[in-house]
């Protein structure tokens, strides 16, 4: 090889990427506000993206995929858990996560700053993200519910789709936030295992697990039939 | 042995710099003992992971930073054939950067932060850092001016340091959107270690070879300029490989995954391009120990960053993988391979050179490559295997994320394991260098 072509290589490479990569740029700042629904950035969501810096919430969570990875995701928190869970958390890390095996520090947020957090968390739920992450995809867990139905009953199956297990063990099986559901049965009646799964607090007033009041009446009774089931003779 | 009196001015950057690559390190240990372990909420609460997590990233970026400011003023005086344009200034410089560093570690203990992973120091801070910045460039920029001696090797450098400085720019503001700041977020950290930072290195490695090798300028030269070139026609639209899941356009899966995937050639041709240099190399081998440094960082450049950065560029894997661990096994082994043992092997040839000696005390040196060289690609295994299995529970089968980790833990514990030995190795390291002494006559 040539000096000469050499010197080629570098600034026809430099410059093409360059130049492409800047007009892509300008394109993106066009096309990112319908993206973002920038239109619904309000103050307070601003006010909220302050707070999550303040306290860098990042280092420990992700949040578009970027950040600490010690802990969940937050893209798609407030779909995934509701504003009140959220509340609860950013009020009482401590309690909440009382029996994890890992920790969030109790970093004495404002109630004002909390309530800037989750609009954040509201605005950051609809950025168009391509689907991701996977596990906060309805479409994506819906799938996998279908292709898990068949070995398992269709309850069993919802349990899983919906994400019980993350704070419910079964079996031994599933995280620490909220009790194991092995004698579900037991304390309750399928009646009032509905009334938990779309209302906790309709049945016990200080209930911090998230309402899933979106949830088909169908799907509610064949989860509920499902925990009925759970006597105790697990493990 | 040296041949311009300022070139004394690395050995303090030098210094300074391994000091806190220790610290660094001991950081990272506590990191995964957060990881593998549970710890009381009272101490959470003091000092949580987070704030851990920012000492280990920003005394990361400090000790390299500090590590090629030192590099370059050795190197400078050597290309432009002149003293270095004003040693003070270089004095001064280097006391306000770490001034300003240590300043930031313990605003951090106090919750005084930016917020932003990696880029956590603050605002007015951040000026400071710019301030030392520009004195840098300025003493640099001076020396070659005056001596007005340019070479290919001296013109990559400045342009990458020039680069550097700049991006770093783009990291200070408050950004209202949250994609947007991700996307300029990206603007410092990628095209920094996929871009810049690789230009800077790249003619730092291109003189130490001429040093060592002997072979003839005109060829090292000629190939850096394919090689560099080819480093920014992947690496600048790269950047696309983190646009994919930020809210940004659908082409960027396609820009990103194509151009990232070609990374690994530039990176390809430089190992091959120092395997021939040492190959038809004119001097004789006096101390292999530096050999071996440059050798193995130019493969395990390769494999931290190109093989393993290629694995998980594809949008198809990392729609699976983004923001898990196997991001974490990359980033140790890509800053290990290219950049930590970049320096390291620029910190054995100046030191010996600085203290003059031609045969140094080889067996500590040998101990500490192959001591972290093999505990840091285990930790990076461990945690490579940890992300697998995230990616499949938690992301294939959309088991919790508190689910999979109980389900990885065995792995953090075998990280910490490997950061013992990787502790050890560096603490093998810095003793030797610091203590470096001619070998004893047999
Ligand atoms: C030291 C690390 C740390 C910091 C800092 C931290 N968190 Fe957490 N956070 C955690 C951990 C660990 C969990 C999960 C605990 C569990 O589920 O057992 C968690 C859980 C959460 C959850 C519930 C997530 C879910 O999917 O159920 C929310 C919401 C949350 N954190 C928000 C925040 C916000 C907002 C901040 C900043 C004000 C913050 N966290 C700071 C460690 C941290
Ligand atoms: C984010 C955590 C979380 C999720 C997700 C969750 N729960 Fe709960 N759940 C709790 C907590 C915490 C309690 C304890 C009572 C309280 O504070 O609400 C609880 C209590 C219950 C109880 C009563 C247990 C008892 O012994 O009294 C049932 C039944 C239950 N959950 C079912 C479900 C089902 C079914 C799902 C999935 C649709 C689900 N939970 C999802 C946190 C959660
Ligand atoms: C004893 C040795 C080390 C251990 C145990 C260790 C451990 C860790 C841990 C647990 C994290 C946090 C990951 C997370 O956010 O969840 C981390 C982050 C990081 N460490 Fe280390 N580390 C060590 C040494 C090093 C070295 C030598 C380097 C560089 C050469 C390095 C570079 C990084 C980087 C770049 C990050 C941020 C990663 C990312 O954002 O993906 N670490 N380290
Ligand atoms: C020396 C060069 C490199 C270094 C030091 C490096 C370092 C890093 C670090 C620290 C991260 C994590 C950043 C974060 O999210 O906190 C990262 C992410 C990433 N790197 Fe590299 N990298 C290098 C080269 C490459 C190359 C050549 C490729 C591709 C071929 C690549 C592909 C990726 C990808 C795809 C991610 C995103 C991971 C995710 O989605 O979470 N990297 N890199
Ligand atoms: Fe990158």
């Amino acid at each position: 090889m040539t000096d000469k072509t050499a010197k080629l290589i570098f600034w026809g490479g430099t410059l093409s990427s360059l130049i492409l990569f800047l007009i892509l740029t300008v394109d993106t700042h066009r096309q990112v506000g319908a993206l973002t629904h920038a239109d619904k950035l309000s103050a307070q969501v601003l006010d909220g993206k302050r707070a999550f810096q303040k306290y860098n919430c990042n280092d420990c969570h992700t949040i578009l995929g970027f950040g600490g990875y010690y802990s969940p995701d937050l893209t798609r928190v407030y779909s995934r858990r509701g504003p009140d869970y959220i509340r609860n958390v950013l009020q009482h890390p401590e309690v909440a996560f009382a029996n994890s095996f890992r920790k969030m520090p109790q970093q004495h947020i404002s109630e004002t700053e909390i309530g800037n957090l989750v609009a954040f968390f509201e605005w950051v739920n609809n950025i168009e993200t391509n689907d991701w992450p996977p596990q906060d995809s309805k479409k994506y867990r819906a799938a996998n519910r279908l292709s898990s139905a068949a070995g398992v009953s269709r309850g069993a199956a919802l349990f899983q789709e919906n994400r019980c297990f993350d704070c419910h063990k079964l079996e031994g099986v599933g995280g620490d936030t909220g009790p194991a559901l092995d004698q579900a049965g037991q304390r309750h009646d399928e009646e009032t295992i509905k009334r938990i799964i779309s209302q906790p607090q309709s049945v016990n007033p200080q209930a911090t697990m998230p309402s899933h009041e979106d949830m088909s009446a169908s799907d509610v009774s064949a989860i509920a039939e499902f925990l009925a089931k759970q006597k105790g003779e697990g493990r | 042995m040296i041949a311009y009196k300022s070139q004394r001015i690395a050995y303090p950057y030098f210094v300074v710099a391994l000091f806190l690559f220790a610290l660094q390190v001991v950081m990272g240990l506590w990191l995964a003992i957060n990881y593998a372990f549970t710890l009381p909420q009272g101490l959470v609460d003091v000092f949580p992971f987070s704030t851990a997590r920012a000492f280990h990233t920003n005394l990361l970026v400090l000790w390299m930073l500090l590590g090629f400011m030192g590099g370059t003023y050795f190197m400078i005086p050597e290309e432009s054939k002149r003293e270095l344009f004003s040693v003070k200034l270089a004095w001064i410089q280097l006391i306000l950067l770490v001034g300003t560093g240590v300043t930031a570690l313990i605003g951090f203990l106090f919750g005084w932060t930016q917020g932003r992973p990696l880029l956590e120091i603050p605002t007015s801070l951040d000026f400071l850092i710019v301030i030392g910045a520009l004195i840098f460039l300025y003493n640099v920029g001076m020396t070659m001016i005056k001596a007005r001696n340019w070479t290919m090797t001296q013109g990559t450098l400045l342009a990458g340091l020039v680069t550097l400085a700049l991006l770093y720019l783009f990291g200070i503001p408050f950004y209202h959107n949250l994609s947007i700041d991700w996307y300029y977020w990206w603007w410092v950290i990628h095209l920094w270690v996929e871009g810049a930072w690789e230009l800077v290195t790249a003619a730092l490695f291109a003189w130490l070879l001429m040093r060592i090798t002997g072979v003839d300028r005109r060829v090292v030269e000629k190939w850096l300029y394919v090689e560099i070139g080819l480093f920014l026609f992947t690496g600048i639209a790269g950047t696309g490989h983190h646009y994919y899941w930020i809210g940004a356009p659908k082409y960027w899966l396609w820009v990103g995954g194509i151009f990232s995937a070609l990374e690994p050639v530039p990176i390809l041709l430089m190992v091959w391009d120092t395997l021939r240099h040492v190959k038809e190399r004119k001097a004789a081998i006096n101390n292999p120990v530096v050999w071996m440094f440059a050798i193995g960082c130019a493969i395990y450049h390769f494999v931290g960053a190109g093989v393993w950065g290629f694995l998980h560029t594809l949008p198809q894997i990392n729609y699976y993988t983004h923001g898990s661990q196997v991001t974490v096994s990359h980033g140790h082994l890509a800053f290990f391979g290219a950049y930590a043992l970049l320096n390291l092997t620029v910190f054995y040839y100046v030191f010996a050179q600085l203290k003059g000696i031609t045969n140094f005390r080889q067996v500590l040196g040998k101990w500490g490559f192959w001591v972290t060289s093999i505990s840091m690609f285990l930790m990076g295994l461990a945690f490579g295997v940890a992300g697998v299995l995230q990616s499949y529970l938690e992301r294939k089968l959309g088991l919790g994320y508190m689910v999979t980790h109980q389900n990885m833990q065995l792995w953090f514990h075998i990280v910490l394991v490997c950061g013992l030995f990787f502790l050890l190795g560096v603490i093998i390291m810095i003793y030797d260098l610091l203590t470096l002494k001619e070998e004893k006559a047999r």
